[in-house]
């Protein structure tokens, strides 16, 4: 399961995000997501953090919560892991 | 959500930013309490004066910006006009605040706004620190119930947002800004409340998102975050400007509702630069009939090459 949420959570970080040059392949399971080569910001990480709640029924509702979850596509996937309702989490 | 004035969070305010001190608002109601105003107005155009000697800093951005709208170097009345502008109006909200009768009419033209009023959706709401534009978020709740989260930035002299919040608490929330960490965080609550959000779209600060545009002769950065927020909530935007008509009102002008539709992020990025753009046309417009209108007292938006 966990190779398969990883997989699906680079992927839906590259579509919502409209990231130009990058696969979902490129992605390292603990490449941080914010202040790294993936320039991300502020309204980004918002953005993916709505995308996320939609996805999985989670909720992220701090800018701390927010910053731990997207510590790397791990922590994320360990985060709605946690979180999710396993009937949500691809199989 | 309880959509009452939130009491300020627990975290240091930001140096005063507007002219005058932090007493400064409770000495001016307290005067206005007992003074008449032909006794009391020539007191607070002289105290503007005491001002106009005592901020260089806030002069020296007037003057900058008098420049950008005139082409021509301003003289010391149009300079004194332009702080006495800003202090006649934090003087209406004062008495706003304290009770005295105001009101926002649409202006012919506002189609964002009469759209918005009558859909009842929630909507991202931008306006500019131009004339009596800070009121209509105030006038909006109990003139067309309509219940509205500001974004403001907690000051050492915020005693006059303090006392509006009072007034009209029951259809403001303030959302502080001083925590920018959470500030996007708290937009998002409020929005997924079904509250419409306030934000201010000429200055930087805390603006995630800046693009530039034409304004005053150059290609000026402005904050854009509103409409990424807009596309990510798939909520209208509109923008707004208050400007002050005859005593007791104020002319509320708009822009048309900008819609996330299905083109796609960068289409309605495109769209929105616009939208935005042709809106900054009309408040120039508006400047170069009265530059005295915005109170533009922090750098100018910078130029970009």
């Amino acid at each position: 399961m966990s190779d398969s949420l990883n997989a699906r959570l680079k992927q839906l970080i590259v579509t919502t995000l409209k990231l130009e040059d990058v696969t979902p392949e490129q992605l390292a399971d603990d490449e941080p997501l914010i202040g790294s080569g993936l320039n991300l910001d502020s309204i980004d990480a918002l953005e993916l953090v709505v995308t996320l709640e939609k996805e999985f029924g989670i909720k992220i509702s701090s800018s701390e919560e927010s910053r731990q979850a997207l510590a790397s596509i791990a922590h994320l996937a360990e985060f709605i892991r946690a979180r999710a309702d396993p009937s949500r989490l691809p199989g | 959500m309880a959509m009452t004035a939130s009491a300020p969070p627990a975290v240091a305010a930001a140096p005063a930013r507007n002219p005058g001190p932090s007493w400064g608002y409770r000495f001016l109601c307290a005067c206005d309490a007992v003074l008449p105003e032909v006794v009391f107005r020539p007191l607070r155009a002289l105290g503007t004066w005491v001002a106009l000697a005592n901020m260089p800093a806030q002069r020296a951005h007037s003057r900058a910006y008098l420049k950008a709208v005139t082409g021509r170097d301003p003289t010391w009345r149009e300079v004194f006009r332009h702080f006495f502008a800003f202090e006649e109006f934090l003087m209406l909200r004062l008495r706003v605040a304290h009770g005295q009768a105001h009101r926002g009419d649409l202006a012919p033209d506002a189609t964002g706004f009469r759209e918005l009023l009558a859909s009842g959706e929630p909507a991202l709401l931008g306006t500019f620190h131009v004339g009596h534009s800070d009121l209509t978020g105030f006038l909006l709740g109990p003139q067309e119930g309509r219940r509205v989260f500001m974004v403001r930035q907690r000051v050492d002299n915020s005693h006059d947002t303090e006392v509006l919040g009072a007034r009209f608490g029951d259809w403001v929330t303030f959302i502080w800004v001083n925590d920018p960490g959470n500030l996007l965080f708290a937009l998002k609550d409020a929005l997924a409340a079904g509250g419409s959000v306030a934000l201010k779209c000429d200055r930087l600060e805390f603006s995630a998102k800046t693009e530039a545009f034409e304004f005053l002769g150059a290609r000026r950065l402005f904050p854009f975050t509103i409409y990424h927020l807009a596309l990510i909530f798939q909520v209208p935007v509109v923008l707004s400007l208050g400007l002050p008509t005859r005593p007791g009102h104020s002319a509320v002008i708009s822009s048309p509702l900008f819609r996330p539709d299905a083109a796609g992020k960068a289409a309605n990025l495109a769209r929105a630069r616009g939208h935005f753009q042709e809106f900054l046309a009309r408040l120039e417009g508006h400047l170069r009939d009265d530059p005295r209108l915005w109170f533009n007292f922090t750098p100018l938006n910078p130029p970009v090459p």
